[in-house]
């Protein structure tokens, strides 16, 4: 005869130990912050992607450098991508630069690259925000989910001390109740551990492609007269 | 270049995103897992002999009500025809005194073939849903009867030197509510430290699980169990 135990998935996390339930909760709330910054970045990030190219070939395609500047500063601040954004910083700071009498052409172009290495950091930084948040969550929450684990099993074995035969019915449950609790730790873990690779890779590409903008575009205002 | 702060795109549709993926979550665990264990439900079996003769019934059946209506219309219906019906009651009644004796002769000789596909095909059905009602009942007997016994089983402390093959068998008495008002040991196991294991065990499972519907606890008021050592 078989012990008939009913066990449902809301009697598992509703039976399980105050400190259990604590960390479950905990995980559920890590999880959620998780995969909303995983929707955002992945919005964001595919959004800058095609701001990116978009303005790469109107760049290329069009080497009137004041027209292109107007299309750029026309767009609201939010439109703009942050290949933009550089190109706008680089070109103010380039004219200004001109515009004074005395300053050597090397000069120039320094502090047009500096201008453009600023703005450059300031967007890498914005793209890359939230990505130590998915790290973390992808490192510890298993280790949060595995401490949730041993609390109830610690808390099985002390319950089974107090009766007198051992039967694995008299485990089982809590055990199973202790185990969901790593079950969410890995749920939380493993998007973001796929999601932040993706992302970072997907970054790092930006920013290469950042950089030979920024190079090519320094190319382009050293020929200017 | 000025510091701006720049809000991040799409917050709310990410976030309605990362809640429904939660919820598509949660319910394949809810309704995907039902850790349950189902108790093995009575089943009835019908024996029968053989099949039943389906594609013959109906034959026999139509023959059968053609041989007992047939004396019936002939010999009313014939006056009707012949005669006004101011005559037909006396003429009827003449002729059905008549024709009883051969009628009556005819349905004795119908009537068991006519009552076997009739009565049968009712009586069958009743006792289908009997059996079924009966069924159900036995498959709630079943799982309570396995879930006390899990109960108590849980609760023996079992003494050493047990053979594994000691059966003891208890009547217990129960009150509403689970409670156990009497427990008898009506077929000891041989070894009598288990069997008073056993019923300790019984003593302290109180209150036994009983099914939730109260009409049910008539059958509970006298329980056999079973316990062995290994099931």
């Amino acid at each position: 005869m078989e012990v008939t135990q009913d066990l449902s998935f809301i009697h598992l996390i509703s039976n399980a130990s105050m400190l259990v339930q604590l960390v479950m909760g905990l995980l559920l709330l890590v999880s959620l912050l998780s995969w909303w910054y995983i929707f955002l970045k992945l919005f964001a990030i595919r959004r800058e992607v095609r701001l990116t190219g978009k303005f790469e070939d109107a760049f290329w395609h069009n080497q009137n450098l004041n027209e292109l500047y107007k299309q750029v500063s026309g767009t609201a601040q939010h439109n703009q991508g942050a290949l933009e954004r550089i190109f706008a910083a680089g070109l103010v700071e380039f004219v200004k630069l001109k515009k004074q009498h005395g300053v050597d052409a090397a000069a120039v172009m320094d502090g047009t690259r500096r201008a453009m290495r600023a703005t450059y950091q300031r967007e890498m930084d914005r793209l890359e925000s939230h990505l130590a948040f998915l790290a973390s969550v992808g490192s510890v929450s298993p280790y949060v989910g595995l401490f949730g684990t041993v609390w109830g099993i610690m808390n099985a074995f002390r319950g089974l001390a107090n009766v007198g035969q051992a039967t694995l019915a008299h485990v089982a449950p809590g055990i199973a109740e202790a185990l969901v609790a790593t079950a969410m730790g890995l749920f939380a873990a493993i998007p973001a551990v796929v999601a932040y690779n993706r992302y970072a890779h997907d970054i790092n590409r930006l920013a290469t492609r950042f950089e030979s903008f920024t190079e090519e575009f320094s190319n382009v205002l050293q020929r200017q007269p | 270049m000025s510091a701006i702060v720049y809000r991040e795109p799409y917050q709310l549709p990410a976030g309605i995103l990362a809640v429904a993926v939660h919820g598509v979550f949660f319910a394949l665990l809810y309704f995907g897992f039902a850790w349950q264990t189902q108790p093995a439900g009575a089943m009835s079996v019908e024996l029968w002999q053989s099949l039943p003769d389906m594609v013959a019934a109906p034959p026999v059946q139509a023959k059968v009500e053609k041989a007992v209506q047939a004396p019936q219309p002939e010999k009313t219906v014939k006056p009707d025809i012949a005669l006004p019906d101011k005559k037909k009651p006396v003429l009827s009644i003449v002729e059905g005194v008549e024709a009883k004796p051969a009628a009556a002769s005819k349905e004795n000789q119908a009537k068991p073939m006519v009552q076997k596909p009739g009565t049968s095909g009712a009586d069958r059905q009743a006792a289908r849903e009997q059996a079924e009602q009966a069924a159900a009942i036995g498959r709630v007997i079943d799982e309570y009867t396995g879930k006390i016994i899990g109960k108590v089983r849980r609760n023996i402390v079992m003494p050493p030197d047990v053979a594994n093959d000691a059966r003891a068998e208890f009547s217990v008495t129960l009150l509403p509510g689970g409670a156990v008002l009497s427990t008898r040991l009506t077929r000891s196991s041989g070894n009598a430290v288990y069997d008073n294991a056993v019923e300790r065990a019984i003593l302290k499972s109180q209150p036994l699980p009983l099914p939730a519907d109260v009409t049910m606890f008539n059958r509970f008021r006298e329980l056999k169990l079973v316990f062995r050592p290994v099931e």
